[in-house]
């Protein structure tokens, strides 16, 4: 794949995708141009939404029936799971998850998704849950289809989910998504590949047989690394 | 050490259901303190408004997304920031926080608000951060023609005026 690819990174440049990568092409237009102005930790937002700013319930980690037309989603039930942890290993409990994806078509409800994929009437595709006391998430779901983007000739997307992940500061907010392994549409995807070799398979999901219930659904599993290095510092009202 | 650290993407363009859902989000601002507006759009590197991205903002205790719409608009009900003293005690001027997705971004923007007029302003430590002729991309102006306090804040992700990012190092 050959590309452009911009200097300008948020974050670790040997983590994160840069802001300008010309094989995805919506960057062109998009990605900042001028160098981004770093901020000292000490003058940084420390402190974060409290994970109760948006409200869970136990139905919203069920994407198989969370529809709420009591009937079940098609395709093949996935239990996707893992862990959130800062960098130094350690568990990051009540981190607000919130997760989209496409239907087992490969269709999302979105108004925009218009590719002729079959809408499934039982499934929403979204979902959400706090992670526990072990910084552990869990998702029923099914497998997400692939489906294909007009981002280059017979461009498809490989399967993924969306993982919006909330933690307990405003500046290691992360918004990203879950690949599947061995899944053929990786190599030729430029989102996927904007991210620094080394780090890509962080985000591929690996198949669990421990996770896998018996004649139930099969497991995935996802572990996810927030930038923990800032939590010893707290933001102080001062004076009006 | 970030050697494990789990790398972002972009939100894509088909973020609205999950993360636009009604319930939970802030919009409806609640609270002590002077209720402001802030509004104004999102533009790309040719000056069109931005159709499908999201904005968060995070003031302290207050937590809101909104999308923008079909031109590009935003608008976000905030309740006027008070100035926040960060360790060392150097004491920041009234600011909102904001994060910045879009589909064709692979990684969310950090961009501040700060309000036209205040004193604070011309010794914040982190406006002072910033080269002297882009400052005025993170002021937002007071939007004389409404009726209630309101601020005008246009987001330029690129180009001409390209409003300043933070990188939290």
């Amino acid at each position: 794949m050959i590309t452009s690819i911009g200097e300008i990174v948020r974050g670790d440049a040997d983590v994160f995708p840069p802001y300008l990568y010309e094989a995805y092409r919506a960057t062109i237009r998009r990605a900042p141009r001028m160098p981004l102005v770093e901020v000292p930790l000490e003058l940084a937002e420390l402190s974060g939404p409290l994970p109760n700013a948006i409200p869970v319930t136990s139905d919203d980690g069920d994407l198989t029936r969370n529809a709420g037309t009591g009937g079940e989603a098609i395709g093949q039930r996935l239990i996707v799971t893992g862990r959130v942890s800062d960098s130094r290993g350690a568990a990051m409990p009540d981190v607000l998850i919130e997760v989209w994806q496409a239907n087992a078509a490969g269709r999302y409800i979105h108004k925009s998704d218009q590719w002729p994929g079959p809408l499934d009437p039982n499934f929403l595709g979204i979902g959400r849950c706090r992670t526990d006391g072990d910084g552990t998430y869990r998702f029923l779901t099914v497998r997400p289809g692939a489906y294909p983007w007009r981002n280059h000739p017979n461009a498809w997307r490989p399967a993924h989910i969306h993982f919006s992940v909330l933690g307990p500061s405003w500046s290691n907010r992360l918004v990203t998504q879950m690949y599947f392994a061995d899944d053929p549409l990786l190599a030729q995807d430029p989102i996927f590949n904007a991210v620094p070799e080394a780090a890509r398979s962080r985000l591929v999901a690996a198949y669990a047989h421990e996770v896998t219930e018996p004649e139930w659904a099969l497991g995935w599993r996802w572990n996810i690394v927030l930038d923990g290095a800032n939590a010893t510092v707290f933001e102080e009202p001062g004076p009006a | 050490m970030n050697a494990s650290l789990t790398p972002a993407q972009t939100v894509g363009p088909f973020f609205h259901d999950c993360l636009l859902r009604g319930d939970g989000l802030a919009s409806d601002v609640a609270g002590e303190g002077e209720r402001i507006c802030l509004r104004g759009f999102v533009y790309d590197g040719d000056g069109v408004g931005v159709p499908d991205a999201m904005l968060e903002c995070w003031q302290a205790d207050r937590f809101t997304r909104v999308g923008t719409d079909a031109r590009g608009a935003y608008t976000l009900n905030i309740i006027s920031p008070n100035s926040v003293r960060a360790s060392g005690s150097l004491t920041q001027a009234p600011h909102v926080s904001l994060a910045i997705f879009a589909r064709g971004l692979l990684n969310h923007l950090f961009t501040r608000v700060y309000f036209a007029d205040n004193a604070l302003n011309a010794r914040d430590p982190v406006l002072l951060r910033v080269p002297a002729n882009r400052r005025q991309t993170l002021i937002a102006m007071r939007d004389a023609d409404q009726s209630e306090p309101a601020f005008r804040f246009d987001i330029v992700l690129q180009g001409n005026g390209e409003t300043v990012f933070f990188d939290f190092k």
